[in-house]
């Protein structure tokens, strides 16, 4: 920190990439758009837009670490700011799950007659939830256990275990993928097979797509921890990564007992 | 008056006294733990870890043995397979096509 600096804030630069953000994420939606009305140059778009959103979110994020590990700027009070910034993001997660399940439920609590009166509609045979969805919610169940022995080998300043136990969550990550994979392959229904294909693929896959940016995060944790980032004091990117794998793991339960357990029998 | 002095000792003895208010910038949220109760942990949940992955690894194994059912088509019913518009990449989804 520099020497003449007498309060414990972080006033920062200026910076970039809130706009190349912004700008970013117009391209992606316009392109998408545009894209999936069959629009000339959508696909162009649309892959310039995420190409954008990439980039700025690793030179952020880069610049973030170069502020907060090796300029030391992130102090205690610093710290502050992004714990309150990830729990809102993962109240607004919450919301946005929320309505996912409201989908399914208002759909199943009482069928239309269209699709014949009854939940599983007519037709669609489902999946057993005692066979792979049960299994795809114990492993990140585990994964959870993982990520709790990596916290608290942190705080024992058990470097190399922590480093261990992370590589023990990420590989239970990518399991539970590889076994989700296979459940939508296998799965004798699809995305366009009524309201329960629909509410099923949405919920299932938005868990999906969470459960890859979660292991993204850990991989990044166990990289960082791997070169001595995180320390006994200081460790909140760590804590982040630990408390949206814990709700990645809570929305996955849900999604068992209501859309797998509930909705299948 | 009497009750608001009641009230009022009530709160701070809840609140364990004044002395013990700490300042936002000394606040602990992971743990207040000491490094050995921490590596005690750190061990507990590696147990749980192993077991959880072993249990795993045995339901894995038993529903991976037992293969999948092939069930046989369902009636055309008007809400099943559902196509309002072309896809911009072709007739299929990514799940889609069965051939299997």
């Amino acid at each position: 920190m520099i020497e003449s600096q007498r309060h414990s804030y972080h006033l920062v630069d200026p910076s970039p990439w809130p706009i190349s953000g912004s700008l970013g994420a117009l391209a992606t939606t316009v392109g998408g758009v545009m894209y999936m009305h069959s629009f000339q140059g959508g696909a162009t778009l649309l892959s310039l837009g995420l190409i954008f959103l990439l980039y700025t979110m690793f030179v952020w994020w880069r610049d973030v670490l170069r502020e907060s590990t090796f300029e030391g700027h992130h102090t205690k009070v610093v710290q502050l700011g992004p714990r309150y910034g990830f729990i809102l993001f993962i109240v607004s997660e919450v919301m946005f799950f929320f309505a996912l399940f409201r989908a399914s439920s208002h759909s199943s609590l009482a069928p239309t007659v269209e699709i014949g009166g009854i939940w599983p509609p007519k037709g669609i045979a489902v999946l057993d939830p005692w066979e792979i969805p049960f299994l795809n919610t114990l492993i990140p169940l585990s994964s959870g256990a993982a990520v709790t022995w990596a916290h608290h080998a942190i705080l024992a300043g058990k470097e190399k275990r922590a480093v261990y136990a992370l590589v023990a969550t990420v590989s239970l990550a990518l399991v539970f993928t590889g076994f989700q994979g296979m459940e939508y392959y296998q799965a004798p229904f699809t995305i366009s097979d009524s309201i329960y294909g629909s509410t099923f693929f949405l919920a299932t896959g938005f868990h999906g797509f969470h459960v890859i940016i979660g292991t993204i995060f850990s991989i990044i944790c166990g990289i960082r921890q791997y070169l001595g980032h995180l320390t006994k004091e200081h460790h909140v990117g760590f804590e982040a990564a630990a408390w949206y794998w814990h709700f990645v793991d809570v929305v996955r339960l849900f999604l068992f007992v209501s859309i797998y357990w509930w909705g299948g029998i | 008056m009497a009750t608001a002095m009641f009230r009022s000792s009530i709160r701070s003895a809840l609140r364990g006294g004044a002395s013990r208010v700490t300042p936002a910038s000394k606040r602990t949220f992971a743990s207040h733990a000491s490094v050995e109760e921490e590596a005690r942990e750190a061990a507990k949940w590696e147990k749980i870890t192993y077991v959880a992955i072993i249990t795993s690894t045995i339901l894995a194994v038993v529903n991976l043995a037992k293969g999948h059912s092939h069930s046989e088509e369902p009636p055309a019913y008007p809400y099943l397979h559902i196509r309002n518009k072309e896809f911009p990449w072709g007739p299929d989804g990514l799940f889609e096509s069965k051939h299997h």
